[in-house]
């Protein structure tokens, strides 16, 4: 009997390691994928409803590793070891993950056969996305716009000039258009108000000059010139694409000039310069920053946080700030909107250490499907939203829910499925694949002091303020361009931010009668870096982009 | 009698003079010993030799994707590289600056503080003393530079009491202007460290023999000359070792105190080799280039602790080598 026992145990054994690898080829045996993602998030709660959903379905658990610290580092480090989770998310550094050769062309995995739904994401726009090898590595994670010509949003997630709504409710809901209107109510506002209602000294305008954030400080001048953004350089549709770092230029003293007038006034203070993002977001969501250039996703932490506080009245409005014609030395019209862009390089790539690629790419094209997209954007049909005459509609609570930090860990697979390809514009039957621009919700989610807000203004959307997005010039937007495949180019870019971090401060900062020796000094230092390596070789790129788009 | 004096002494001394002994014999005799520092020379060697052989990737344009020898060989051309470039050129001056005053500071207000202790006759007021400059030791710097950006902000303590006191007239920049940071870091390292330094020096100090105290006495020397004369010459030996040591480390300017409180403003007074390798090596990506400044402060490091142990020998102390 025993040996029948032994006998039949070893069996089973052998069963089992014969079935392994035959097991292993089935879809639904279940594996666990590492994933990285560039930016700092909480890990969702264990027992969250999507992901659950989504392991019964695919079979697929998802070990995360959010950023701590410095992104570049981080990136730099992965790439010295070879460290790659399955899925990388490289954030705003993903071309490091491509010329690093961490991730693998995704092109042999996608087929209209067998990926129809990816294959319809990226066609319209391959030309864009593929590279000289016909290589794709990255399928784009927003700005893939279905059934609509419309800009998708109800408000400008991207750059503005920022007023706290309290500064411009204090002067009368004033329609502010230039910048010296822009930093006369802010000084008039701190003057009249030195400090808020909690006895807080009020900072009229703050610059975040940390890290790749530093945006805030080199980017206002194209914007201020009437173009959307294009990075760091600006360029001239109407001039055969002529492309200038616009930093260095003319038109950009003014701006400067201000800055300095501004600092010499105490309405810009000294330690602006030296605050790491963290200690930019705390001051953000104290209330006592009156003005910022910014945009808007870079701070919207301190959006919710103040708002968490009910503090309604010192959140931003976005305003579209632009040159007057003396400033610019031609007349300026205001386009800080562009029309759709496809989010070239940024979402998921998938490793050459990850050992099923074929599997995740179908996991991909799976979740693409319109019942998954109404599962990542809606959730749960009874649960999180509902359905009156076909029209998907939200309660109050439910929008509340759907912001809230700790709900979304429990509730939504949003870490994961932010950096995954997403549909945005509008379903087949015309409801909006983003709740937020669900035109019923939108209304219903502002709080009273915004409707009123916006009511003084006849408006209904904060993205009222700004122009129509124009048409999307047939290079897309030129920061989006790969700049790493140059060496000389990515040496000249990297020592021209270094300059720009480390001289505009001083331009700002020093003495009145000294601006013009300091500002010709940052000129002359951009010019000797070479900085030609840089804009000659985006305009190259802008040039070819256009005769292949075109 | 004298000479078969004489002679025993020879014998003698022929017994004890030590026989030559084949260095495998002598290996063999002191086996246990031999064995037990294995451990230890296999831990240097692996993580201490063994990595070197990396220093070849400066030589080349290093790309971690590809296997190392399919890298393009490239000479020297990264040194070339490197020291064609101003900013390279600054990490080195802001590095010996650093650590110079930080040498300098390392070494007086510790030595100056553990005279003062020494004289101190209240075991409790001492000890408390002591407790309290030693604890900084255990902070981390993060903290340590979180305090000191508060302290040093434009609204800090130190710009209010400057303020107050009427000397300055609008509040001083200490974090964002260059020719404050070396003094700043200077300070904050003293702050952190000095109470800790001081430990050593007053163990050497309890081990002066107290018989050359009474008899400074005897002869009428004060507190003062008893310090010149007994305390610090007690000490020198260990100043010594502690200076080669020291000078050793002195391309060690600091990391963390430069990364966390070096922002761009400040960057052509902040950055350190250290900080140049990691920006080029791991932001940029640039690692052959980052390699060989890295091997560039180490052969630096080797000479400066070479000459500074032949100079202590010069003085007749003993060294470490």
């Amino acid at each position: 009997m025993r040996k029948l026992v032994s006998l039949f145990m070893a069996l089973v054994m052998l069963a089992t390691v014969i079935a392994i690898p035959a097991m292993a080829d089935s879809a639904q045996d279940p594996i666990t994928v590492s994933v990285f993602i560039g930016d700092p998030r909480d890990q969702p709660a264990s027992d969250n409803k999507i992901f659950k959903k989504i392991e019964e379905e695919f079979g697929l658990k998802f070990e995360f590793e959010f950023l701590a610290g410095d992104l570049d580092e981080t990136l730099g480090v992965k790439i010295a070891g070879q460290d790659y989770a399955d899925l990388m998310d490289g954030g705003n550094s993903a071309e490091k993950l491509i010329s690093a050769g961490a991730l693998i062309d995704l092109m042999p995995y996608i087929s209209e056969e067998k990926t129809p739904n990816i294959y319809n994401y990226i066609q319209p726009y391959l030309k864009r996305l593929l590279n000289d090898k016909g290589q794709l590595f990255i399928i784009p994670n927003y700005g893939r716009y279905y059934n609509t010509e419309e800009y998708g949003m109800n408000y400008v997630n991207g750059p503005a000039f920022f007023l706290q709504k309290k500064v411009l409710a204090w002067a009368g809901y004033p329609v502010i258009k230039t910048m010296d209107e822009y930093f006369d109510i802010i000084e008039k506002y701190v003057a009249a108000n030195p400090t808020n209602d909690k006895g807080q000294a009020n900072e009229g305008f703050a610059i975040l000059c940390d890290s790749w954030r530093a945006f805030c400080l080199f980017n206002p001048v194209q914007h201020l010139m009437g173009r959307p953004n294009d990075g760091d350089v600006i360029v001239d549709i109407d001039n055969n694409y002529k492309t200038e770092a616009y930093v260095i230029q003319d038109y950009a003293k003014p701006y400067y000039k201000k800055l300095n007038e501004l600092y010499h006034k105490g309405l810009i203070s000294q330690d602006t310069f030296v605050m790491n993002y963290d200690q930019y977001i705390a001051k953000l969501s104290s209330g006592t920053v009156v003005g910022m250039f910014d945009q808007t996703w870079d701070f919207q932490t301190a959006t919710d946080a103040l708002t968490a506080a009910e503090m309604f009245d010192s959140t931003y409005q976005g305003l579209p700030i632009v040159y007057t014609e003396a400033e610019a030395g031609k007349p300026i019209t205001e386009h800080y909107l562009n029309g759709t862009v496809i989010n070239v390089n940024r979402g998921f790539g998938i490793s050459v250490n990850c050992q099923y690629p074929e599997r995740l790419v179908q996991f991909m094209e799976k979740m693409l499907s319109d019942d998954w997209q109404k599962i990542v954007w809606w959730g749960i049909e009874g649960e999180d939203y509902s359905v009156e005459n076909g029209r998907m509609v939200r309660t109050y609570d439910q929008i509340q829910d759907a912001a809230n930090a700790v709900w979304k860990n429990a509730n939504s697979a949003y870490v994961l499925t932010n950096s995954m390809p997403k549909k945005q514009g509008k379903m087949d039957d015309g409801n909006s694949w983003d709740p937020a621009v669900q035109p019923e919700n939108y209304y219903l989610q502002m709080n009273d002091y915004d409707k009123d807000f916006l009511a003084h203004y006849n408006m209904k959307r904060p993205l009222d303020f700004f122009n129509k997005p124009i048409t999307l010039a047939p290079y897309g937007e030129a920061w989006q361009i790969d700049v790493t495949v140059d060496q000389a180019a990515n040496d000249a870019k990297a020592a021209f931010q270094d300059t720009e971090r480390k001289m505009l401060p001083q331009v700002i900062m020093c003495d009145a009668s000294e601006f013009d020796a300091t500002w010709q000094k940052f000129v002359d230092s951009v010019n000797a870096i070479p900085i030609s390596d840089f804009v000659d070789f985006m305009q190259q790129q802008i040039l070819d982009l256009v005769a292949k788009n075109s | 009698m004298r000479s078969a004096n004489a002679e025993t002494t020879a014998a003698v001394k022929k017994d004890l003079r030590i026989r030559p002994v084949s260095f495998g014999k002598r290996l063999w005799m002191q086996r246990q010993l031999m064995l037990m520092s294995v451990p230890m020379l296999l831990y240097i060697f692996l993580f201490n030799y063994f990595p070197l052989w990396g220093w070849i990737t400066a030589f080349m344009n290093y790309n971690p994707a590809k296997p190392l020898f399919e890298n393009e060989w490239v000479g020297m051309k990264n040194f070339v590289w490197l020291f064609s470039k101003p900013e390279f050129i600054g990490a080195i001056r802001n590095t010996f600056a650093m650590a110079a005053i930080n040498l300098v500071f390392g070494f007086v207000f510790p030595i100056l503080m553990a005279l003062f202790l020494n004289e101190i006759r209240t075991m409790h007021f001492k000890r408390t003393v002591q407790t309290i400059t030693y604890l900084p030791h255990f902070l981390s710097w993060v903290i340590v530079v979180g305090i000191a950006q508060t302290i040093f902000s434009s609204d800090g303590a130190v710009n209010k009491l400057l303020l107050s006191l009427g000397l300055v007239k609008a509040p001083v920049f200490f974090l964002g202007e260059g020719k404050y940071f070396w003094w700043l870091v200077g300070v904050i390292n003293l702050w952190k460290e000095c109470g800790w330094n001081t430990i050593i020096y007053l163990a050497s100090m309890s081990a002066i023999d107290p018989a050359l105290y009474e008899a400074a006495d005897m002869d009428g020397a004060g507190r003062f000359k008893k310090m010149l004369h007994i305390t610090l010459p007690g000490i020198k030996s260990t100043f010594l070792v502690l200076l080669v040591m020291n000078i050793g480390y002195l391309m060690e300017a600091g990391f963390e105190i430069q990364y966390l409180m070096g922002q761009n403003v400040v960057m052509d007074w902040s950055q350190t080799i250290d900080i140049f390798a990691l920006k080029y090596g791991i932001t940029k990506g640039q690692y052959s280039r980052a390699i060989a400044a890295g091997i560039f402060k180490s052969v630096v490091s080797i000479v400066l602790m070479l000459s500074a142990n032949f100079t202590a020998k010069r003085l007749g102390e003993d060294t470490l080598l």
